[in-house]
C-alpha cells in the first residue's frame, strides 16, 4: 500500500494502519478484511448507527461506538473483535432475531436478503431467547406485481427510507411512529403505486431480511437448481446500468443490480429491474419464416431462409444495381450486429447504402 | 456524451433542455438529484412540468420548437453582463467576435415573444450558468427531434464554448442517448457517412483502407438516410434489411412508411417478435434476445461493456451478427467467416481508431470510455481537454427558424410526443413483461385542465386528434405537466399510434424528424 | 373568529425561523387535527417530500390526524399519577386518552385540556391551578436561581428590574465576550439537563467554532417524569432565561435563539412568548441587542410530545423539521448544531443561573456548594413525600436531610422504600444507599447519577416490580426507535417486567441482565443506556420482590 497518499495512522487491532482524513472506522476496517457484522450499512448510503453490531473499542471510551458513524482520528487504538465486543453482538443478533416471523427468506428475495439469517448463524444467535411479541406488520393489501411488503420480517435498518431517499432520490418510503411501534410506510399508510415509488426495486436489494422483496423473481421459486449469476448490461436506455442476470434451468427468474457497475453502481429502474420476462415470452419468434406464395409468413428452415434472403439481394443489385439494396442497423443489438450491418452493406455491395434507427 | 456520468454530481449549474430525465434516464436522473442534494443549481427548459422541472430552481416552459430563440437570449445575456469565458474564447474558439456581434441582437424580451418565457427567467438562468463555475447541459431528444434539431445542439455548444463549460470535469454537452447500443451502432459503422468509428466515407485514404480489409471498393459518396431511403423505396431502392427496428410505429407518418415497405420487391427483417414491421416482411429471421447474446454495447458516455449470454435462446434464434455474416455468404461474398462475436468485435477494433486500444478481453470490466487510441491508453472520460478534435471550437451563427408546421385555426393546438417511464418505445419488451400493465396500461393524452373545459372534453374521455396527415383516438387525461395549448402522448401504444400524425418536415442536415412539433386539432370523441 | 385560510397560515410561518413545529400548531389549533390536505399543503409549501412529513408528525404523541383528536383530554399516567387514581380519571373523563408525564408531579394529576393544564385526584376536582412556588428554604441555605423567584411580580419585566434583573447583562456587555466567557468559566457552572457538560467550555467552543449565524438553543423539553423544575423557573422567572440566553449569545457570538418548550407546558408559552415581547419592546432583544449592528433575537418553538426531543440533538433535528432521531456524534452542536451551523444547548437551569453568577461573581457561585463542588442545584422532589416540590440545594448536599428535614420524610407513618434519580433515568436508590449526597460522584458510585435532579419517593407499601415496569413502558413508549437495542431492548424489558419472559428466574434474570447490559454499553443515546438502570436496580435493592413476582406467574 501506498503510505503518501493516507494522511496518518491508526492502531486497528494492534497493528498501525494507514488512514485518509475523514475514513471512517468501519472503512478502515473494511480495507483490512474485519468483517465486522451490520446490518443497517449500505456503503452507497450515509452511514446510521442503527443497528449497533459494527461496535468497536476505543482505547479510552468508556463504551464501544459504532464504527460506521465514528471517523477515524489521528492515533487512535481500535479493537474490532474482543469477547465483550463479540458478546454484544450475540445479545444485539439475538434481539434481532426475536422480532420477526422468519429468519429464513429466499435468496430470490434481494441482493442482501439473506444477511440477517448469515450473522444469526455467525453468532450462534438462533438461540429463541428474549422471545416477545413480534414488529411490524405486512401489507398484503399492496398488490403491486412488483415489491412485496412483508414487515412482519421487518427490522426497522432503514436502509429502504434511506436508499429511497439518499439514493434514488424519490422519498416515496418513510417511517411511521416509534420505538417498538415503529413501521416502515409511504404518505399516509398508501400503496407504493399511490407514492412517489417508481418501482425502482432499490429498496428489496438493499433489505437484509427480504421484507421487502421480489415478487417477480419469488414466483420462480420453484424452478428447480441452483441460481446462477450472469454479468451483462440493461437492454433499455443509454445509461447502460450493469445487472447479474439470475438464471435457474436455463430460464431468467430475475435481476440484481451490480453494485459494482461502472453506469450505475448499483441502481435500476423499474424496467432494468423488472421487465426482463420479454425474453422468454411465448411470443418469441423461434423459427425463420418466409412468405408463400399465399401471401402470408410460414415457418422454415435456416437454409431456405437464408437462401431466400440472399438471393432476394443479389437479385435486386443485379436488375437496379448495388445502390437498390438498404440496410437499416439496431440501435437495441449489440456492435456486432451493427458492425455486420455495414460490413454487409459496404462489403457486399460496395455503398453506404446504410444506417441506423437513430433518426427516429 | 462529452463528460462522464459520474460527473452528473460535480456541476454546481445543471442546465436541461428538452430531456425528461427522470422518465427516460431514471438512474441518470438520481445523479442530478444528488447534485441538487449537493446544493447544484438546476436550470430546466421543457415546455412541460416534467418531474424534472419540479426538481428545478428555474424552469423555463418554452413553447414548443422554441429553443433557438430561448438559446440566442440566454449567449445574449451572457454576452452582456460580462459573463463570456474571454480567456477561453482567445485559446480555443474561432468566431468568438462574430458570435458576440450576433447575439447581441436576441435580447430576452425577443426571446419572450417566441417562446412565452418571462424574460426575467430567461435572464436569471443566463446568468446562473454564465457564472457557473462548472455548468453542466444534458440534453435528449427534445433537442434533436426538430427540423432545427442540428441548430439546437449547435446553440448549445455555443453556449458552452462562450462561457469555457467544455473539457473539464463537471462541464460539457451531454446528449442522453435513448437507446441501449444507439451509440454503438454509430460507433460501428452503422450511418451512410461513416465508416466504424466515424471515419468519413469522403476521405479516400478510409476508403483504400476498408477496401483493404473488406476486399471491395466502397462508393466515395455519401448514402441516404433512412428517412430518404423510405421515400426510394420502390423506386431506387428495392431490397432493403432491417434488423430490430420497429419502423412502422416509431417512425414519423405511419402509413407513408408502410407504403415504402410494402413497395420493396425484397424485406428482410431481423427480430425477436413479430413486430408491426415484420409482419410486412418476405423473411423474418429469429434473432437472439438480450441476455441470449454474447457481444458488446457503448453506453451514452461512450464506455465500452460486454453483454453476456445467460440463457438458451429460444427454438431457432441466432445472433444478429451470425444471420447478416450467413446471408452474405450464401451470396457468395468473401470475408464472412465469422465464428463468435468476439471474432467480430476484435475486427471492428483493429479498423477503428477510437478502438485500437480495446479487445473483446481488455473490456471485460467495462471500466473504458472511447476514444482509446493505443493498448496503453486509459480511455477517455472527458472529451475536448485542452484541445478540440479540430483544433478550435468554431462557433456557428444560428437563427431562429419556425417549425415546419405551426399552429392555426385550422390546427390550433400544440402537440408534442414522448416516453414514459414504465414502457420502452413500442413496448415489444416492456409490454410482453409481466406486471408493467400495473403501472402503465393505456395511453392518454396528457390535456391542461383548462383546455379540457374549453374544447368540451371530459377528463377519462375520449377525444380525436388530427393533423394534415390523419387522425388518432385516444383517452383523455387532465393534468397540469402540459401548459394550456399544448398536449402530450407518448408513441409506445401501437392503439394509439401518434406516428399517423407525425412527421411534418425533418431536419435538413440529419434527417431527423420533428417528432416533437406536430399542430393539431383536438375534438370530442365517443 | 373565521378561521384563516390554508395559504393565510402558510404566508404567515414560511417565512419565519424554524417554521415547520408552529406551522403544524397553528394547523392543530384552527381544525382539530392535522388532515391529508394540511399535511400535503404543508409539504408542497416547504419542500418536505410528504411521506417524510406524514412520518414525523406519526412521531409525536400529541398531533392528532382524526377530527376532533386535539380537543380530547389527555391524562397524565406518569410514575407518580399511576399512584394517584389517574387510571380512574382516564376511565371516567368522557374521551379521554393518556400521556407521558407532564411535569406536574408536585400536583397530581395533570389534565391537558387543549390548552389547559387542570389538576386534580378525581374527575370532579379538576381545575386550572399555576405551578407552585418552590418551597422556602428551611435552612437559610443561600439560593441562586430561586433567590428572586418568590418576589411578586417578578415574572414582569419591571418586577424582573426591581430585582436587579438585566444589570449583569449590561455590565457583561461593556466588558469583552472573553471575559463573560472567563467568568462563567470560573464559575465552575454545568449543565443543570443531566449531562454537566462544563458550560463555559461549550460556549467557548461555539465561539471559536466556524460558521454563521450562530444559534442559543434553551432546552426546555422537560420531559423526563419527576422533573418539574424548568416549568417553575420559566413561569416565575421568564426574564432570567432570556437574559442567560442575551449573555450566551454575546459570549459566543449567536444572533438567534430558539427556547424549545415541551407541548404540556401551554401556560408556559404564554408567559414565554409575553417576556420576550416585553424585551423586545424595550430593545433588550432584536437590532441592536449587543448595540448599533449587533442584533439577537429570541423564539419560542413549541414541541409536541416525544421525550427523546430532550435529547439535544434530537432537538436540533425536531426544530428543523426533521424527523427527531438522535444525530450520531461526533459531530458536536458545539460545531454542527441547529441547520449545522455552531449552537449552544443548554437547559433552562443553566441559563437561568447566568444572571446572577453575572452580578454576583463567579466565585459566589462556585462557594454556594458544599465542598469541593460548585454551586447549587433544583431537586423536583415528588411522590410519597410529604411536602413535594423544587427544592434548590448546593451541591454535595445529603439526600437524607433533604428527604427527612426539608421535605419532611414519607407520608403517614410509612418508611421511605426506594427513590429515583435523575426523574426516571437513574434507576433507584434505596437502604443503605440512600446515604448519598447530592452530586454525581457521591451518586455515580452507587451505578446511579443525578441527571436533571427528579427524585420520586416511593414508600414501604410500594410494589417495586410495578413501578419499574411503569418506569420501562415509559421507556418503550419514547424510544425513538432508530437503534437496535434500545428499540427491541426496552420493549423485552417491559414485557418481561409485566409477566413475559422465561418462566425459571435463573433464565429471567439472565435475559434481563443481559439485554440490559448491551443496551448500556451499545445504545446510540442516553435513552437506551439508562433505560436499563431501572432492571438493573430493581434486581440490585429488590431481589425478593422480583423473585416473588416471576414465580407466582
Amino acid at each position: 500500500m501506498d503510505r503518501n497518499q493516507y494522511d496518518y495512522e491508526i492502531t486497528l487491532d494492534g497493528e498501525r494502519v494507514p488512514v485518509t482524513r475523514g475514513e471512517t472506522i468501519y472503512e478502515v476496517s473494511e480495507r483490512h478484511r474485519k468483517s465486522i457484522p451490520t446490518l443497517c450499512y449500505d456503503p452507497r448510503l450515509e452511514p446510521l448507527g442503527a443497528c449497533r453490531l459494527c461496535i468497536v473499542e476505543i482505547e479510552g471510551a468508556r463504551n464501544p461506538v459504532a464504527s460506521c458513524t465514528t471517523v477515524a482520528q489521528p492515533g487512535m487504538k481500535v479493537t474490532t473483535k474482543s469477547a465483550r465486543l463479540e458478546m454484544h453482538r450475540r445479545v444485539l443478533m439475538e434481539m434481532v432475531g426475536s422480532e420477526n416471523r422468519d429468519l429464513d427468506v429466499d435468496p430470490l428475495s434481494g441482493y442482501a436478503s439473506d444477511e440477517m439469517a448469515t450473522l444469526l448463524d455467525r453468532y450462534d444467535a438462533r438461540t429463541k431467547r428474549f422471545a416477545g411479541s413480534r414488529s411490524g406488520t405486512s401489507r398484503p393489501d399492496d398488490d403491486n406485481p412488483f415489491i412485496l411488503r412483508d414487515y412482519e420480517n421487518c427490522i426497522s435498518c432503514y436502509r429502504c427510507v434511506r436508499v429511497c431517499a439518499e439514493q434514488e432520490g424519490d422519498y416515496a418510503i418513510s417511517m411511521m411512529n416509534r420505538g417498538f411501534e415503529t413501521q416502515i410506510t409511504t404518505e399516509f399508510e398508501g400503496l407504493l403505486k399511490d407514492s412517489a415509488c417508481t418501482f425502482c426495486g432499490q429498496c428489496i436489494q438493499t433489505c437484509p431480511t427480504g421484507a421487502l422483496a421480489d415478487v417477480k423473481a419469488l414466483a420462480n421459486k420453484d424452478v428447480p437448481g441452483e441460481t446462477e449469476k450472469t454479468r451483462t448490461v440493461c437492454p433499455y436506455c443509454g445509461v447502460g446500468c450493469s445487472v447479474d442476470v439470475m438464471t435457474r434451468d436455463d430460464k431468467v427468474v430475475g435481476i440484481l443490480p451490480a453494485m459494482d457497475g461502472p453506469a450505475n453502481k448499483g441502481a435500476l429502474c423499474v424496467k432494468g429491474q423488472f421487465a426482463f420476462d420479454f425474453v422468454s415470452h411465448p411470443e418469441r419468434l423461434a423459427a425463420p419464416l418466409v412468405r408463400g406464395d399465399d401471401g402470408e409468413l410460414h415457418e422454415t428452415d435456416w437454409d431456405t431462409a437464408l437462401d431466400r434472403a440472399a438471393t432476394g439481394f443479389a437479385q435486386a443489385a443485379e436488375n437496379h444495381g448495388r445502390q437498390s439494396v438498404y440496410g437499416i442497423a439496431s440501435g437495441r443489438a449489440p456492435h456486432e450486429a451493427a458492425y455486420m450491418m455495414q460490413r454487409f452493406i459496404r462489403g457486399g455491395f460496395g455503398t453506404n447504402q446504410i444506417d441506423n434507427c437513430s433518426r427516429a | 456524451m462529452s463528460n462522464p456520468l459520474d460527473d452528473m454530481e460535480k456541476p454546481d449549474v445543471i442546465f436541461c433542455i428538452g430531456t425528461n430525465m427522470t422518465e427516460c434516464h431514471p438512474v441518470a436522473a438520481t445523479r442530478i438529484k444528488r447534485a441538487i442534494a449537493k446544493g447544484a443549481k438546476l436550470i430546466v427548459a421543457d415546455p412541460r412540468q416534467v418531474a424534472l422541472a419540479e426538481l428545478a430552481d428555474i424552469h423555463l416552459p418554452l413553447r414548443v420548437g422554441s429553443d433557438v430563440s430561448l438559446l440566442l437570449a440566454m449567449a445574449h445575456v451572457i454576452a452582456r453582463d460580462g459573463l463570456v469565458d474571454e480567456a477561453f474564447l482567445e485559446e480555443r474558439t474561432t468566431e468568438g467576435t462574430k458570435f458576440l456581434d450576433h447575439v447581441a441582437e436576441y435580447p430576452p424580451e425577443w426571446a419572450e415573444s417566441i417562446t412565452g418565457v418571462d424574460a426575467k427567467l430567461i435572464e436569471q438562468a443566463a446568468q446562473w450558468y454564465g457564472a457557473a463555475e462548472r455548468g453542466a447541459i444534458y440534453y435528449t431528444l427534445g433537442i434533436t427531434e426538430h427540423i432545427c434539431g442540428v441548430d439546437n445542439v449547435q446553440s448549445l455548444c455555443n453556449l458552452a464554448l462562450v462561457t469555457g463549460n467544455i473539457g473539464r470535469e463537471g462541464t460539457g454537452i451531454n446528449p442522453m442517448r435513448g437507446q441501449n447500443n444507439i451509440q454503438g451502432a454509430g460507433d460501428c459503422g452503422a450511418l451512410p457517412n461513416n465508416y466504424p468509428g466515424f471515419q468519413s466515407v469522403l476521405d479516400p485514404a478510409n476508403q483504400a483502407k476498408f477496401a483493404e480489409a473488406y476486399g471491395k471498393e466502397v462508393d466515395l459518396e455519401l448514402g441516404p438516410t433512412k428517412v430518404q431511403a423510405l421515400d426510394m423505396c420502390g423506386d431506387l431502392i428495392r431490397a432493403m434489411i432491417i434488423n430490430g427496428e420497429n419502423t412502422v410505429v416509431t417512425d414519423p407518418d405511419r402509413e407513408h412508411c408502410e407504403h415504402a415497405l410494402k413497395s420493396l420487391d425484397h424485406f428482410v427483417v431481423i427480430d425477436i417478435f413479430l413486430t408491426e414491421t415484420a409482419k410486412l416482411a418476405d423473411v423474418v429471421l429469429p434473432a437472439t434476445a438480450w441476455a441470449e447474446t454474447d457481444g458488446v454495447c457503448a453506453n451514452t458516455e461512450r464506455r465500452v461493456q460486454r453483454l453476456r449470454k445467460a440463457v438458451t435462446p429460444p427454438g431457432e434464434a441466432k445472433p444478429d451478427w451470425w444471420i447478416v455474416s450467413r446471408i452474405a455468404q450464401r451470396m457468395g461474398l468473401e470475408g464472412f467467416t465469422f465464428n463468435s462475436a468476439k471474432e467480430v468485435f476484435n475486427e471492428l477494433c483493429g479498423l477503428s481508431p477510437i478502438y485500437a486500444g480495446l479487445d473483446w478481453d481488455r473490456i471485460e470490466r467495462g471500466e473504458y470510455l472511447w476514444p482509446v487510441p493505443h493498448k496503453e491508453h486509459k480511455g477517455t472520460p472527458i472529451l475536448h481537454r485542452g484541445e478540440f478534435e479540430n483544433g478550435r471550437g468554431i462557433f456557428q451563427l444560428i437563427e431562429y427558424r419556425d417549425p415546419a408546421e405551426t399552429i392555426s385555426p385550422e390546427f390550433p393546438v400544440w402537440l408534442t410526443t414522448g416516453r414514459r417511464l414504465a414502457a420502452y418505445h413500442t413496448r415489444t419488451q416492456t409490454g410482453r413483461s409481466a406486471g408493467i400493465d400495473y403501472l402503465l396500461s393505456e395511453e392518454t393524452l396528457e390535456v391542461n385542465p383548462s383546455d379540457v373545459a374549453t374544447w368540451g372534453l371530459e377528463d377519462g374521455g375520449w377525444c380525436t386528434l388530427t393533423s394534415p396527415r390523419g387522425s388518432v383516438r385516444v383517452k383523455v387525461e387532465s393534468n397540469k405537466r402540459s401548459p394550456p395549448g399544448t398536449v402530450f402522448v407518448s408513441f409506445s401504444f401501437d392503439d394509439v399510434p401518434v406516428n399517423v400524425l407525425t412527421g411534418g418536415g425533418y431536419d435538413p442536415v440529419t434527417h431527423t424528424a420533428e417528432l416533437k412539433v406536430c399542430p393539431v386539432r383536438v375534438e370530442p370523441s365517443l | 373568529m373565521k378561521r384563516p385560510s390554508d395559504g393565510e397560515l402558510l404566508a404567515a410561518w414560511r417565512d419565519e425561523p424554524a417554521p415547520l413545529l408552529p406551522l403544524l400548531h397553528a394547523f392543530h389549533q384552527c381544525d382539530g387535527h392535522l388532515s391529508e390536505k394540511t399535511l400535503r399543503a404543508i409539504s408542497a409549501d416547504l419542500g418536505i417530500p410528504i411521506a417524510d412529513l406524514f412520518g414525523t408528525v406519526t412521531f409525536y404523541h400529541h398531533f392528532a390526524r382524526t377530527p376532533g383528536g386535539r380537543e380530547k383530554p389527555r391524562v397524565c399516567v406518569g410514575p407518580i399519577c399511576a399512584l394517584r387514581g389517574a387510571q380512574e380519571i382516564v376511565d371516567r373523563l368522557d374521551g379521554a386518552t393518556t400521556m407521558p408525564c407532564p411535569g406536574r408531579c408536585d400536583q397530581p394529576v395533570p389534565v391537558l385540556d387543549g390548552d389547559t393544564i387542570l389538576c386534580g385526584d378525581t374527575p370532579a376536582t379538576l381545575t386550572n391551578v399555576d405551578s407552585p412556588l418552590p418551597p422556602e428554604s428551611p435552612d437559610e441555605i443561600e439560593e441562586c436561581v430561586f433567590a428572586q423567584i418568590r418576589t411578586p411580580g417578578r415574572a414582569g419585566l419591571a418586577g424582573y428590574r426591581e430585582t436587579g434583573g438585566y444589570e449583569g447583562l449590561a455590565r457583561a456587555l461593556t466588558g469583552s465576550p472573553q471575559d463573560l466567557l472567563e467568568s462563567i468559566d470560573a464559575s465552575g457552572l454545568a449543565g443543570r439537563g443531566g449531562a454537566g457538560f462544563p458550560t463555559g467550555r461549550k460556549w467557548r467552543a461555539v465561539a471559536e467554532a466556524e460558521g454563521e449565524p450562530k444559534t442559543i438553543v434553551c432546552n426546555a423539553d422537560e420531559g423526563e417524569p419527576g422533573c418539574f423544575k424548568d416549568r417553575t423557573l420559566m413561569d416565575y422567572d421568564p426574564h432570567a432565561v432570556i437574559e442567560g440566553m442575551l449573555a450566551a449569545g454575546f459570549a459566543t457570538g449567536a444572533t438567534r435563539g430558539f427556547i424549545y418548550l415541551r407541548y404540556e407546558y401551554p401556560e408556559t408559552q404564554n408567559i414565554l412568548e409575553r417576556a420576550i415581547e416585553e424585551a423586545r419592546a424595550e430593545g433588550l432583544l432584536g437590532s441592536e441587542a449587543f448595540g448599533p449592528g449587533r442584533p439577537f433575537d429570541l423564539w419560542v418553538r413549541r414541541g409536541a410530545g416525544a421525550y427523546i426531543c430532550g435529547e439535544e440533538t434530537s432537538l436540533l433535528n425536531s426544530l428543523e423539521g426533521k424527523h427527531p432521531f438522535p444525530r450520531n456524534r461526533p459531530p458536536f452542536p458545539v460545531t454542527h448544531g441547529y441547520e449545522n451551523l455552531p449552537t449552544v444547548v443548554n437547559n433552562v437551569e443553566t441559563l437561568a443561573s447566568i444572571p446572577h453568577i453575572l452580578s454576583k461573581g463567579p466565585d459566589w457561585y462556585r462557594n454556594l456548594a458544599i465542598g469541593d463542588h460548585a454551586g447549587t442545584k433544583v431537586i423536583s422532589l415528588s411522590g410519597d413525600i410529604r411536602r413535594p416540590g423544587n427544592y434548590e440545594v448546593p451541591l454535595g448536599f445529603p439526600l437524607q436531610v433533604l428527604l427527612q428535614d426539608w421535605a419532611g420524610g414519607a407520608l403517614g407513618d410509612r418508611d421511605i422504600q426506594a427513590v429515583t434519580m435523575a426523574g426516571l433515568s437513574g434507576g433507584f436508590l434505596a437502604k443503605d444507599d440512600l446515604d448519598v449526597t447530592l452530586d454525581e460522584p457521591s451518586i455515580r458510585a452507587k451505578e446511579s447519577f443525578l441527571g436533571a435532579g427528579g427524585i420520586m419517593v416511593f414508600d414501604d407499601s410500594r410494589d417495586m416490580v410495578e413501578v419499574a415496569h411503569a418506569a420501562m413502558e415509559f421507556f418503550a413508549e419514547e424510544s425513538c426507535g432508530k437503534c437496535f437495542p434500545c428499540r427491541i431492548g426496552t420493549h423485552r424489558l417491559t414485557e418481561r417486567l409485566s409477566g413475559g419472559g422465561p418462566s425459571d428466574l435463573g433464565d429471567w434474570v439472565d435475559e434481563v441482565t443481559d439485554l440490559g447490559q448491551t443496551m448500556k454499553q451499545t445504545s446510540a443515546c442516553g435513552l437506551g443506556q439508562a433505560a436499563p438502570l431501572i432492571t438493573e436496580s430493581l434486581l440490585r435493592y429488590f431481589p425478593d420482590q422480583v423473585a416473588a413476582r416471576v414465580e407466582n406467574r
